[in-house]
């Protein structure tokens, strides 16, 4: 080409717009996946600790989260002053777990070895130096490095103890008071239906007296068990710089403490160690401080115990419901209605199905439930308010025309030729059906399911209203009828919601917040990811199979 | 169907079954026609079962409309009352007024002689509806009334039931219902009445000759005050403090408790015409009084200043009565008119200036009875109330919407008492002829109406219509504001300012990567894409929130300019690539590759708006761009539509992206084929030949992504202050209806008006989504077969 267009005609500074467009779109959700990346794992690395000495003498001791400039509206064009956010901790002695200090008041910054970083079970962390273990009155040792060595051996030796303790409480005491329970709901059953006295009375009666009595004896051995930890770890602090700055003691049994580290002491080997440590802990433990300290694991097992029991129910029925409108109805004018209504149902928001679910589920199955099946229990519902069944369900209504669309697309992609081969040879239409469609569709079905998984695992507007709860008191799984199906239960994704935004201490949850939501993402990410993955090897096999034939 | 479906279904099956016969028959190997038959059957079980199975799933999903609507549906069902048939109770005189207890066991009756108590029998037992009413025996000795005759009686308040004497005597009876459940909690419930007097108390003013004309009372806290109109425009005002009912410790329990004391003041409202009905206000502040010339005065007790004067009819004002909380007045007179009114409000931001003078004003009119108003009952429930003139025409009112719910008679010769059941269940009057009319009364959900659902309603305490969503309260006598009106708006602003963001990002963003880049970039910006689509909303809610609102509100004026400078940069960039000699260009960047040049260019953009913004807030909004808003009278928000727009598009782009891509690239290769063999341009062949054919697809694009936002909630519920607002402010915030539905269902009663309203919206929001997909859905089919066509 001798003469160029012009650069208008070309376009190009048009394409680049729209390229701009793609790469704006493209680098917005890398920027929010690396920010949940970076903040989400950052939250379990070990940071150092630095002491700030003050020009008014005070000091504290914490970890710098921050800086920023100050917002200065007299002088805007000046070069801006900075301050820095500390994590102090010990918010049982200085009220705040984060203060700003400015940078103009910091005398000298200092990286004291021996500083300590406790975690501990109240009260978020615990920053300072050891300064004596006790046992009772009997001092067992010292501040410094022989007197860590020494705690860490107790701390040992404690979480022995604390391990026998939480097998007796959780375990024991946990099986005998699921026991006394069932046995009291036996009586109340009995006492309904018209049965106050006579044999089964008495068994049951009989039954919660021998339990009472193991109840009584298992608590006795806790409380010897209890007052073994003797040992109490006095410790000092520095911080509250803002009111003048003083250093102040905190004696705290071991029970309390979970974990004692020297942060400025260790290499690069044991942060990593401490780091996966902490991840592991992350995911499965339970919460502590309304959340705000400990793990996520009651919500991880929430969220995936939900997602597994909406598959079983949302797999055959979507299967069913796609083998019908590919393989068995007429395909006509209402065929091709009801597909646009399902295809549309996947565009309706979630929220909605969560009211059909209040609606329908809880104050109409619900209800009818309970009243069918445990009206002994009076005024206390079963299933006639908000569980993990329900939510379920609701999930799997609304996820149900995923499964539906993607397997119909499988069905679409299937030969006529397999089935014309498999019905020449003899075969009825189920057995065709059964053993050669079915097989040859079964990964569609899967990726329909991943994708309904995928859904499933995000959605949290409509848990918020079927079920889903801040704190549930206990796993939504029991050995007995109903195993635990009626209860409420966790999620990570409300337990995001909640961490955020109703929490009583947002500042020192935002970090635990990022760390579930990158939980959250992975998990999605990765069910997304399955998806697309088998989708693509299906497309290839089909389109081999296609050009074979 | 199922039978329409085996005839006439899939025409190679019927084939393939002939065919199969025929071979079997010619088959060397045994023949177990047993098995066969088995085989046969089981084929046709799974049939049926795979086409009932796949049909119930579908009637499940359909069904989700119509149990939404279900729950919905009573909100518009209009209140019914069924009569009771009227019982007579030997009374000699006329009733003064009727009551109930609050499980319609037992009613009260009171005339010139005292009161008397009847127990009430549905036919499905007491308590099941009003019913037949029987005498109790000895329910009407208990007055003391020394030859005295009860002239009027006032509703029973809490236990008190006032009477005025024809002496000038205010007797203040308790009437107590005594509930036992005899047989245990589950038997039978019984309610039995208490009546206990004191000695009915002298009225400085009133006596024999003096009598009192007309008389209101307010009992709040324990505090009484009771105003009785004594001629002469004077006005007696008794206050009766309790300080600490000592309730049940049995010293001095009985008649005047310790630390109780009378006064008695009197008033004079400056006016000629006799009065003729009182009433008052909440906490007992206001003083209502009729004339004879149909003047409603208002006076003030706390200040004892006169407080506004309203004329509302050409006849004497009959009846007076305060609407449960007390700020709502209802005004019956003798030309059958039927009004509310209230003391008038002023605007919040008035404050400052001197007090206005108090003012009262009509809100309302309802329908007019033909004759005077002889009685009116307000609900212990909510605002609705009757009237009745004295031919025994009841009419039902609800007060917040101005509406009468309905009409009926009542046989019961010149009526004079009229009530509703303390539970607002059903419907008592009586008048001379000494027979109690009851109707059992169906007035769930009155607040709800098309008018006040979706158009401005006059709320009490309000100085104007407004629309307002305020579901719930501290107090009981709150009157609850339904409007959906803010939340549609909020719902759509947050649709509205997602869209701006999402729509052309997605739509360039498309156009690019069908008509421009490379096929095997494509291959994996693609499946990016979709993957974005399934990021939780919680997650993008969550990050609007806490971590994108206070970084857009540091940088404001920053990312408004990146409107403009971000299109800049990318231009200035390509004319400075375009110096770089041709070689250089494309080994660099081949065609289909200009993204990964793009992308730190726009990094360098966003950097530059971010900057260039700092400046512009010191230049041009003296430092503080929120200090020059407020200086304009604009708020900001730091949770705002703004951000919303942001993290909502986010949500919406790949919903954008992956259809309209679709629909770009599957435009037929040859009509592109064909505009550059004619010598246009790749540029001027998408944006002549491509987009034209694909705009359906790319309206269909855009109608999903609106019918995703509309639904969104996490992210509105997260990122925004969830304030119901009416305005279109980028910088503040709304309340969607789907965020308001997740909040708030879980605290709604169970079919209480306000869990219907949920429900109401949850079904716009279907209806809104599900009409929007359609459509989209509908053009795309058209699209595919035009495609095909092509």
């Amino acid at each position: 080409m001798s003469r160029k267009p012009n650069i208008l005609r070309r376009g190009t500074p048009f394409i680049w717009l729209t390229g701009g467009a793609l790469a704006m779109s493209l680098l917005l959700v890398a920027g929010m996946l690396l920010l949940i990346l970076w903040k989400g794992l950052g939250f379990f690395w070990q940071k150092d600790l630095t002491l700030l000495r003050l020009n008014n003498g005070s000091a504290v001791l914490g970890e710098i989260v921050e800086r920023e400039a100050i917002p200065d509206l007299d002088s805007p064009g000046a070069p801006p002053k900075m301050r820095v956010k500390v994590k102090q901790g010990n918010r049982d002695l200085y009220g705040a777990d984060f203060v700003w200090v400015r940078e103009d008041e910091i005398a000298e910054r200092e990286r004291p070895e021996d500083a300590l970083a406790v975690e501990r079970l109240g009260w978020g962390d615990f920053f300072g130096y050891l300064k004596e273990i006790r046992d009772g009155d009997k001092v067992l040792a010292g501040g410094g490095a022989e007197g860590l060595a020494k705690l860490q051996e107790l701390l040992s030796a404690d979480y022995e103890l604390r391990a026998r303790i939480a097998k007796v409480e959780k375990n024991q005491i946990g099986a005998i008071n699921d026991a006394i329970h069932g046995a009291e709901l036996e009586l109340k059953k009995l006492a309904y239906y018209g049965t106050t006295m006579g044999p089964e009375v008495d068994a049951q009666k009989a039954l919660l007296a021998e339990h009472q009595k193991t109840y009584d004896e298992l608590v006795l051995d806790l409380t010897a068990l209890r007052r073994k930890q003797t040992v109490s770890v006095t410790l000092t602090a520095e911080g509250g710089a803002m009111s003048g700055g003083q250093q102040k003691e905190k004696t705290l049994p071991i029970s309390e403490l979970v974990e004692v580290l020297q942060p400025n002491r260790m290499g690069l080997g044991a942060k990593a160690a401490h780091y996966a440590s902490q991840l592991w802990s992350f995911v499965s433990t339970d919460p502590r401080e309304s959340n705000t300290e400990g793990g996520v694991f009651p919500a991880i097992f929430g969220t995936v115990l939900m997602v597994l029991i909406m598959s079983i129910f949302v797999t055959p029925f979507g299967v069913l419901a796609a083998f019908y409108l590919r393989e068995y109805a007429k395909q006509g004018r209402w065929v091709s209605v009801v597909r646009i209504a399902v295809n549309n149902l996947a565009g309706v928001p979630s929220i909605v199905f969560g009211v059909f679910g209040v609606g329908f589920f809880i104050h109409f199955v619900g209800a009818g439930i309970d009243n069918a099946f445990f009206p002994y229990m009076g005024n206390t519902p079963v299933f006639h308010s908000g569980g993990i069944l329900w939510a379920s369900l609701t999930l799997a209504l609304m996820t149900v025309p995923v499964v539906i669309v993607a397997t119909e697309e499988g069905l679409a992609a299937i030969p006529k030729s397999m089935r014309e081969g498999s019905l020449a040879l003899g075969a009825t239409k189920f057995e065709t059906t059964w053993s050669i469609v079915l097989p040859a569709v079964m990964p569609s079905i899967l990726t329909g399911l991943i994708l309904a998984m995928a859904r499933a695992a995000g959605e949290v507007a409509p848990l918020m209203i079927t079920g889903v709860v801040k704190i549930a008191p206990a796993l939504p799984v029991s050995a007995s009828f109903p195993f635990g199906l009626e209860r409420q239960f966790m999620h990570l994704g409300f337990h995001i919601f909640d961490l955020g935004f109703q929490s009583p201490n947002v500042d020192a949850a935002r970090p635990m917040v990022y760390a579930t939501t990158l939980l959250l993402i992975v998990l999605v990410l990765v069910l997304n990811i399955g998806a697309i993955w088998i989708r693509n090897r299906l497309r290839q096999k089909y389109s081999a199979a296609t050009a074979a034939i | 169907m199922a039978n329409e479906v085996q005839t006439g279904g899939t025409p190679d099956l019927s084939n393939a079954r002939v065919g199969r016969s025929s071979v079997l028959r010619t088959c060397p190997l045994p023949f177990d026609r047993e098995r066969h038959r088995r085989r046969l059957g089981f084929d046709r079980f799974a049939r049926i079962f795979v086409i009932a199975g796949g049909l119930l799933v579908i009637f499940c999903i359909l069904a989700i409309l119509f149990v939404i609507a279900a729950k919905a549906w009573p909100l518009f069902q209009d209140a019914t009352v069924t009569p009771v048939p009227a019982t007579a109770v030997n009374l000699s005189e006329p009733v003064l007024a009727v009551g109930s207890d609050e499980h319609r066991q037992i009613a009260y009756v009171v005339n010139a002689k005292g009161v008397a108590c009847y127990a009430l029998s549905g036919p499905g037992g007491p308590g099941s509806s009003l019913g037949t009413a029987q005498p109790i025996a000895d329910s009407g000795k208990l007055l003391p009334l020394n030859g005295a005759r009860v002239v009027a009686a006032l509703p029973i308040s809490g236990k008190t039931l006032p009477l005025v004497l024809s002496d000038g005597r205010l007797a203040l009876p308790e009437l107590k219902f005594i509930v036992t459940f005899p047989e245990g909690a589950d038997g039978p419930r019984r309610v039995e009445p208490r009546l206990s007097c004191e000695p009915p108390l002298a009225i400085h003013g009133a006596g024999p000759g003096n009598p009192i004309r007309a008389a209101a009372l307010h009992i709040e806290d324990g505090d009484l005050v009771a105003c009785l109109a004594i001629g002469g425009g004077k006005v007696v005002v008794l206050h009766r403090q309790e300080e600490h009912e000592s309730t049940g410790l049995g010293l001095g329990g009985l008649g005047a408790e310790e630390g109780e004391e009378d006064t008695q003041t009197t008033v004079a409202l400056k006016t000629d015409e006799p009065l003729t009905a009182l009433a008052l206000s909440e906490s007992s502040r206001y003083l209502f009084a009729g004339t004879e010339a149909g003047r409603v005065l208002a006076y003030d007790l706390e200040k004892n200043v006169p407080a506004g004067d309203h004329v509302i009819a050409h006849g004497p004002i009959t009846r007076l009565a305060a609407l449960i909380g007390g700020r709502t007045l209802v005004a019956g007179d003798a030309r059958g008119g039927v009004h509310t009114l209230q003391m008038a409000r002023r605007e919040r931001n008035e404050h400052d200036i001197a007090e206005p003078p108090s003012r009262l004003e009509v809100m309302h009119a309802f329908d007019a009875h033909d004759g005077p108003v002889a009685a009116i009952a307000a609900s212990l429930r909510n605002k609705t109330f009757a009237t009745s003139d004295a031919q025994g025409n009841v009419f039902l009112h609800y007060g917040t919407t101005a509406r009468t719910l309905l009409r009926t008679r009542a046989e019961v010769g010149t009526l004079s008492a009229l009530a509703l059941t303390p539970k607002s269940d059903g419907l008592l009057a009586a008048g001379t002829d000494a027979r109690l009319a009851a109707w059992d009364m169906n007035n769930d959900h009155p607040e709800a109406t098309l008018g006040s659902l979706f158009g401005k309603v006059w709320y009490e305490s309000y100085a104007e219509p407004k629309f307002i969503w305020q579901s719930t309260s501290a107090t009981q006598d709150f009157e609850p504001k339904f409007s959906l009106t803010p939340l549609i708006v909020g719902t759509l602003k947050g649709t509205f300012y997602a869209l701006i963001f999402a729509v052309p990002l997605g739509l360039l963003g498309a156009l690019y990567a069908s008509q421009f880049m490379h096929p095997r970039l494509r291959q994996w910006v693609k499946p990016t894409v979709e993957i974005m689509a399934a990021l939780p909303s919680v997650v993008l809610g969550f990050l609007a929130g806490l971590w994108l609102a206070p970084v857009v509100e540091g940088i404001a004026p920053g990312v408004f300019s990146m409107i403009l400078v971000l299109p800049m940069t990318i231009f200035l960039s390509l004319l400075a690539w375009e110096r770089v000699p041709s070689k250089w260009r494309h080994r660099l960047v081949p065609h289909g590759y200009e993204v990964f040049l793009l992308c730190p260019v726009v990094l360098a953009g966003v950097a530059l708006a971010i900057f260039g913004g700092g400046y512009l807030n010191s230049w041009f909004f003296g430092g503080d761009y929120r200090t020059w808003m407020n200086k304009h009278e604009m708020t900001y928000d730091q949770r705002n539509s703004l951000v919303v727009g942001i993290a909502m598009g986010v949500a919406v782009i790949p919903i954008i992206f992956t259809i309209a891509e679709d629909s770009l690239s599957n435009v037929p290769k040859h009509l592109t084929a064909g505009a550059l063999a004619l010598g246009s341009t790749p540029w001027q062949a998408a944006i002549r030949v491509v987009l034209p054919t694909a705009s359906p697809g790319i309206f269909s694009a855009i109608m999903i992504g609106f019918g995703r936002a509309v639904g969104e909630t996490m992210i509105v519920l997260m990122a925004t202050g969830n304030t119901a607002l009416m305005d279109w402010n980028i910088f503040t915030g709304f309340r969607a209806l789907s965020a308001n539905i997740a909040t708030e269902l879980p605290e709604a009663a169970v079919n209480s008006t306000h869990y219907r309203i949920l429900f109401l919206s949850a079904l716009l929001l279907f209806g809104l989504t599900f009409v929007v997909n359609t459509a989209a859905e509908v053009v795309r089919l058209r699209l595919r077969k035009r495609y095909a066509l092509l």
